[in-house]
């Protein structure tokens, strides 16, 4: 049974188990936050589920198109909207076309257009274009029946589309179908990518009903170990997963794959190929900004518990 | 293939957008629907049972066929049915949109079911004055307020006159509104309720988090290397022991053969 209240504790086995919460709540909020303020360029080596998503969104054609499934609100932003500003960056740098819907949370496609605004000012001020809604991006908004909607994109995907409006930049509503992000399109294999960025079930939603299309996931760092059985399968082609998967996308955004110089990242896998990054422009974001204070965070948490169980296993043998 | 109003040129089921008999239509089909439900109301328990059976079996048999009925194989648009089964196998697969679509609006009733049921019991503690009422006014002020700026924003964007208010130079009241509730608000606390959670789990892994038995122990040692794989610098090091160890029974199997 957990100790609630601190006790007159006199072993330190007793004082180990009996630390007031306000303390734990004030060492970890220095934890988490000092790093924060003084970050240190940490080693890291991408994973191959990394260096697979990245390498396949590189693959899309420049111009190419995609649907984007954003299920992600600002209760998950830590790694999801790192996540989606490091897509986005790829997806605006290579001019691919995406059509934005949302299956988990009403709030996700305002949460999500928001994001698209920033990276998109982003960029222009950085000398890009700017994204436009409805010329370069068309939100179909929230679907709340999650699984007749994912079936309806895999068989007929403009009829989820059909009645939908979207706001043109300078016009009034029109009707999303003749959005030039539709244009050519029939069916969902005419879709280069689907790619869901979630920190909800819906993951399993989508892979349950999308087989004409390849899929790629962007997940929070706890829903890494039940996606990576369908990366290892081949189902995703790759996965993005946490504060980590950001950081690797952001170290392949400035380095790229197999590209000679001091920070080189191989990969066997693709050995013979060389794919580019952007040095130079601006690829660091949430994942390099919290690398570091999520190392303490977690350094923490298993400290708390070593300690914790250490108070026990001492005062267990002194009781007995 | 399309069903009901989908049907072109129209039949009973529809009827010219914005014309005199689509209203009609309208108004007897809510009339009906309403009877129903009143007639639902006074029916005896054992037939409302039956109804909701029948539904739910029938909303689920849908689907049931859609998965297990053959499918049609490179279908081409102008293909048409041979016989009764490919018949129904063309029906099932044009209809699955259309079902689709009635779950999505059948979903947002929900919502209304969902603002209902907080009304009621809000608005009922607040009447009577029961314990923490003033957290069920705070609560019914905020739905209020922000269906009203919510909706009202909505109006005016669908106004093809309004595409301005895409620059917030251009807002007014009503988009000011809006936007301090739900960016300024709502998110913002979204973010804070749910950074709260950290806290409780570190106070759950130091309290709670104890090797009390075999089992126990499996947990907490299998939960402490996924929290340990989610560290980079950590993986990294042991990606090196690992290539390490590779490498070295590499160097034995060469040494081995040779």
């Amino acid at each position: 049974m957990a100790i609630n209240e601190p006790t007159n504790a006199t072993h330190w086995s007793e004082k180990l188990q009996s630390v007031p919460k306000p303390v734990i709540f004030g060492i970890l909020l220095l934890f988490s936050t000092v790093p924060l303020f003084f970050p240190v360029q940490l080693p890291n080596k991408p994973i191959d589920a990394s260096i697979d998503f990245y390498a396949q969104a590189m693959k899309i054609p420049d111009g190419g198109k995609i649907i984007l499934c954003s299920d992600w609100t600002n209760s998950t932003r830590g790694e999801s909207k790192g996540e989606m500003e490091a897509l986005l960056r790829i997806l605006m740098r290579k001019h691919i076309k995406f059509v934005l819907l949302s299956i988990g949370d009403v709030q996700a496609p305002q949460v999500a257009k928001d994001t698209i605004r920033e990276v998109s000012d982003e960029e222009v001020a950085k000398g890009g274009t700017a994204y436009k809604e409805f010329e370069d991006f068309v939100n179909l908004g929230y679907y709340a029946a999650a699984e007749g909607t994912i079936l309806a994109i895999n068989n007929k995907v403009l009829s989820v589309a059909q009645g939908k409006k979207d706001f043109p930049v300078g016009a009034g509503p029109k009707d999303a179908l003749l959005s030039p992000v539709f244009s050519g399109i029939k069916t969902v294999s005419d879709f280069n990518m689907f790619i869901l960025v979630t920190a909800s079930s819906t993951n399993r939603t989508i892979l349950e009903r999308i087989t004409n299309c390849p899929m790629m996931y962007m997940v929070t760092g706890v829903m890494v170990p039940e996606n990576t059985s369908y990366y290892a399968s081949g189902q995703l082609k790759g996965l993005c997963g946490g504060v980590k998967g950001v950081f690797d996308l952001e170290n392949l955004m400035e380095y790229g794959i197999n590209n000679p110089g001091p920070h080189e990242i191989e990969s066997e896998k693709y050995k013979g190929e060389s794919i580019p990054g952007w040095p130079g422009k601006t690829n660091t974001g949430k994942g390099t900004a919290y690398y570091f204070a999520l190392h303490f965070a977690l350094a923490l948490l298993v400290v708390a518990v070593a300690i914790g169980n250490l108070g026990m296993f001492v005062a267990k043998r002194r009781s007995k | 293939m399309n069903l009901l109003a989908q049907v072109d040129p129209k039949t009973f089921w529809n009827a010219p957008n914005s014309s005199a008999e689509l209203y009609v239509k309208l108004s007897l089909a809510l009339l009906f629907g309403i009877g129903l439900a009143i007639g639902l109301m006074f029916a005896p328990p054992q037939m409302r049972k039956m109804v909701i059976f029948t539904v739910t079996f029938v909303s689920g048999l849908f689907y049931v066929l859609f998965w297990l009925f053959p499918a049609p194989i490179n279908r081409q648009p102008s293909d048409a049915p041979r016989g009764p089964i490919e018949g129904l196998s063309f029906w099932i697969s044009d209809s699955q949109s259309v079902v689709a679509s009635l779950t999505n609006v059948i979903s947002g009733f929900l919502i209304g079911l969902g603002i209902y049921s907080l009304l009621r019991v809000h608005l009922g503690k607040i009447a009577k004055q029961q314990k923490d009422w003033f957290f069920s006014a705070v609560l019914v002020t905020c739905l209020c307020l922000m269906v009203f700026f919510g909706y009202a924003d909505w109006k005016q964007r669908l106004d093809p006159q309004n595409f301005i208010l895409a620059d917030p130079k251009n807002w007014g009241f009503i988009n000011y509104g809006r936007d301090l509730l739900f960016d300024g608000l709502l998110q913002n606390m979204d973010a804070g309720m749910f950074s709260i959670v950290a806290f409780y789990i570190m106070s759950a892994a130091y309290r709670a988090f104890r090797a009390r038995s075999v089992e126990a122990t499996i947990l907490l040692v299998t939960a402490l290397i996924v929290i340990l794989s989610l560290m980079g610098v950590v993986e990294l090091m042991w990606g090196g022991v690992m290539d390490g160890i590779s490498k070295e029974n590499d160097g034995l199997k060469a040494l081995a053969e040779s």
